[in-house]
């Protein structure tokens, strides 16, 4: 409705009003019978039952943004179908894709089969086709033609009924042979009967477009003082008219005069809802932080005061703070509802948990109603001094064992043991004294038994030259589960001590990123990929900690977009010189991550993947992707690469442990 | 250096089920008020007729559930159930159920208000935010509007009762239709983009 035809409306009531005292006081006479009555009445109630109609939905108001909670992240293998599309990329088979699920699923049997068994491709075939490969019939029947499946127990079918079963005879049918497929090679030996069964879910878990965004404001421009933003009509008292023509309607009708005086309220909460403007406020916010400097899982008390600097009074003020991705409220609220007299101010006082990383808090949201909230407004308040920014640089604290990495000597000294024999500290052989040879490696012992002159021999220590490669693109950002420590986090610290062990060896040590930089408003402020030189040195280190801290491609929220990676490791290639190693940290969840081991191994650099494992075993489509990066570690082994496999819930030193234990690595 | 380090990775991030979790659901001053008032509606009816009181519990009771499940559309039905049961006080009880009627139909606006605004609160901030100012100054002003144009139609009520002719009612049905079509229809051509629906 315009509003000059609203300011009819009023008119036309104001002079009914005037014209109905007029005519109770005497002034006027009109002759109306009681029909009149009636019939106005009727109409005022078809009015009413009419805007009943139109007005569902009409109630709006501004969303809020979820700063204080923790990025969830993606769980590898959301559905079974994601995780056989992840699996065709390293089945090797080309020609059509096998859009069925239980083709697909043989295909993995038949991959799996074939690395960790051993069989030629036709007998793992011939295996799946006779139900051999495994002692479930049950996954047996569901991957070979011929086989029959097992009849149901009465007791199955009646809790499949009832729906405590496994779902349907497909659904079963995938759970068991993913089990199945999962535990070739692995647990084989254990009873088909007693593997536990994942479930099977067909749609994704978490709605994560339905979620609330994560950040008050999007872009990154910094804000003086307050800002408005969006504005809106909140619909709040819609009906209330309903209710005083209604009452008005059925009170003429019956002719109660309180039904009629009910109406009259109403009259008076529409006129309410009409009475204010919308909000205008002069807020200023101060924040302050116990710490700007943090360690990753310290706590940092965060105190906000916000003044109300106009000289009225707000009476509804929704305050959300922005906390940044990388911190997440533990104590206290970092939400606010509150009214200000002029000149007041309220304060909110929580405690949060700091990650690694650069954290700059965004501005805090406001939303603002007027008295009758009938009008909603959105405002972004920022800090009066700038904005607060914490960092939080990781630990660099070495690992104590060597870290089992494959690298090339260099000319210079160091601490990487080669297979050369030379000076150095540990034995390697002996052998004939040569004339040159220094006097101090003359076997002394074995010339005054025998009178042979012998020289010792111990193994050359070098320096190696090592960059240390983050995996940080889309397809990293991923945990066991949707809250847990993501892969990237997780490479990130892993890399941090990583260098730090193999500096304090002197080695030398670069940093190098892969993924998208910063986000897509970002981009144009810092586009470049992560890259430090190899080098060491006191001042190498502190570079190489603060980039891995505050570099915007090793951000702690998962990138939105995805970047064509396969340039900038082009880059990376012609950034490094002949026989670089590298240390790749990938949770291997992709084609594309086990592909960048491969280039780099091509090129003659010598490769060592530390991979932390995300996969989590709760669903078939889980499993599945533990089963496909268990393939991909499989096959980059065979390919000479070395993978260091960082289970979940083991830290770093272990895993390194384990590995240097078992096979060499350099100190 | 040499001690375990089971700490380190796992100190990285903090433990999900340690940060706070937000309840988007409809804060309990406000709920409290919402049943409080709603009950004061069903009461003052009650006084007047029986059958009033049965239905205004009904509608307190799919209040209270529309308030504890965060339901915008039921939390009109119970309100409307509420203040059903007032209206059928006023038509029941005849000129006796005057003042009733309107401190219920008072009762009844606030308790629909206050049940809006827990929702609206809930869904912005959630439960855990502390709140209680602004549902304070919500409920005062709320109130104060009730009170006031229940005293100006009590007002008109008292002085200008006895043999109303029958032209001036219509003339005041129509005001009223007039008036309300004028102040209810709401700023609706200013409605923003990219503000959430229900």
């Amino acid at each position: 409705m315009s509003a000059s035809s609203r300011t009819a409306f009023l008119v036309l009531g104001t002079l009914a009003f005037v014209g109905a005292i007029a005519v109770s006081s005497g002034l006027l006479t009109i002759g109306l019978t009681e029909t009149a009555v009636v019939l106005v009445a009727l109409l005022v109630l078809g009015i009413a039952f009419r805007s009943v109609s139109r007005r569902r939905g009409v109630r709006t108001r501004l969303g809020t943004p979820d700063p204080e909670r923790t990025v969830h992240v993606a769980v590898p293998g959301e559905t079974v179908s994601d995780a056989l599309s992840t699996f065709r990329q390293v089945s090797s088979r080309h020609g059509t894709v096998n859009r069925r699920i239980a083709d697909s699923l043989r295909d993995v049997a038949v991959a799996v089969l074939t690395r960790f068994e051993g069989d030629p491709p036709e007998a793992a075939k011939q295996q799946l086709e006779d139900g051999t490969w495994t002692d479930d019939q049950i996954a047996a029947a569901f991957l070979s033609p011929d086989l029959e499946r097992p009849v149901r127990s009465i007791r199955d079918r009646v809790g499949g009924l009832l729906g405590y079963g496994n779902g349907s005879r497909f659904q079963s049918g995938v759970s068991h042979a993913v089990a199945e497929i999962a535990a070739i090679g692995y647990e084989s030996d254990t009873p088909a009967g007693d593997r536990t069964l994942p479930t099977y879910r067909f749609g994704r878990q978490f709605g994560r477009e339905d979620e609330p965004p994560r950040r008050t404001r999007a872009d990154d421009d910094p804000i003086d003082g307050i800002e408005p933003a969006r504005q809106i009509a909140t619909g709040y008292w819609t009906g209330i008219g309903v209710v005083a023509l209604a009452a008005v309607g059925i009170g003429a009708l019956a002719e109660s005069p309180a039904v009629v005086l009910a109406g009259v309220v109403g009259v008076g909460y529409a006129g309410f809802a009409r009475a204010f403007d919308s909000p205008t406020l002069e807020l200023s916010l101060e924040r302050s932080v116990s710490e700007t400097d943090p360690e990753p899982g310290d706590e940092v008390d965060v105190t906000v005061t916000i003044t109300n600097e106009r000289g009225s009074f707000v009476p509804d003020l929704r305050i959300v703070d922005g906390v940044p991705p990388g911190m997440v409220v533990t104590t206290g609220s970092s939400r606010l509802g509150t009214a200000l007299r002029p000149g007041e101010s309220a304060t909110l006082e929580y405690t949060t948990v700091v990650q690694r990383g650069n954290h700059a808090f965004d501005p805090a949201l406001v939303l603002a109603r007027d008295l009758s909230q009938s009008t909603e407004r959105e405002f972004f308040l920022g800090a009066d001094h700038g904005e607060t920014t914490v960092v939080c640089e990781p630990d660099l604290r070495p690992i104590a064992t060597s870290v089992p990495i494959r690298a090339t000597a260099t000319s210079f000294s160091g601490r990487l043991l080669t297979a050369d024999g030379g000076s150095g500290t540990t034995f390697h052989s002996v052998r004939e004294y040569r004339s040159s040879d220094p006097l101090s490696r003359i076997d002394w012992n074995r010339r005054a038994k025998t009178g042979e002159l012998t020289t010792l021999e111990f193994h050359e220590e070098r320096s190696a030259r090592v960059v240390v490669l983050v995996d940080a693109r889309k397809s990293a950002y991923v945990a066991p589960t949707a809250d847990g420590t993501h892969a990237v986090d997780r490479s990130i610290a892993a890399a941090g001590r990583i260098g730090a062990t193999l500096l304090e060896d002197g080695h030398s040590i670069g940093l190098a990123g892969i993924g998208p930089v910063g986000s897509e408003s970002e981009r144009r402020r810092s586009d470049e990929a992560c890259w430090l030189a190899p080098a060491s040195g006191r001042h190498h280190e502190l570079q190489f900690r603060e980039l891995l801290a505050t570099h915007s491609q090793f951000d702690a929220s998962p990138p939105d977009r995805e970047v064509p990676w396969l340039t900038q490791l082009r880059t990376l290639r012609r950034r490094l010189s002949a026989e670089t190693g590298i240390v790749l940290l990938s949770p291997l969840c992709d084609g594309g991550s086990a592909d960048v081991a491969r280039r780099l191994e091509a090129r003659g650099h010598p490769v060592t993947v530390v991979s932390p494992d995300p996969t989590a075993d709760e669903t078939a489509g889980q499993r599945l992707a533990g089963v496909a990066r268990r393939v991909r570690r499989f096959d980059l082994e065979r390919a000479g690469i070395r993978v260091v496999d960082w289970p979940d819930d083991e830290p770093i030193d272990e895993t390194v442990a384990r590995y240097a234990r078992s096979g060499g690595g350099i100190r | 250096m040499n001690e375990p380090a089971a700490t380190d990775v796992a100190a990285e991030r903090p433990d999900p089920d340690a940060g706070v979790d937000l309840t988007r659901k409809p804060t309990l001053a406000s709920s409290a008020a919402a049943v409080g008032t709603g009950a004061v509606a069903a009461l003052v009816a009650g006084f007047v007729s029986t059958m009033a009181l049965a239905i205004g519990a009904t509608g307190i009771v799919v209040l209270a559930v529309a308030l504890a499940i965060g339901n915008r559309d039921a939390v009109d039905a119970g309100a409307f159930v509420v203040f059903a049961g007032v209206l059928i006080a006023g038509v029941q009880g005849g000129v006796a159920a005057v003042e009733p009627t309107l401190v219920g139909t008072i009762a009844a606006v606030l308790a629909w208000d206050r049940a809006h605004a827990a929702v609206d609160l809930g869904e912005q901030l959630g439960r855990e935010t502390p709140t209680l100012r602004l549902e304070a100054v919500g409920f005062a002003s709320s109130l104060l509007v009730g009170l006031l144009s229940g005293t100006v139609g009590y007002a008109v009520y008292v002085f200008g009762t006895g043999s109303q002719p029958v032209p001036a009612l219509v003339l005041l049905l129509l005001a009223a239709l007039f008036i309300t079509i004028g102040l209810g229809s709401g700023k609706r051509e200013r409605n923003w983009r990219s503000s959430r629906r229900d």
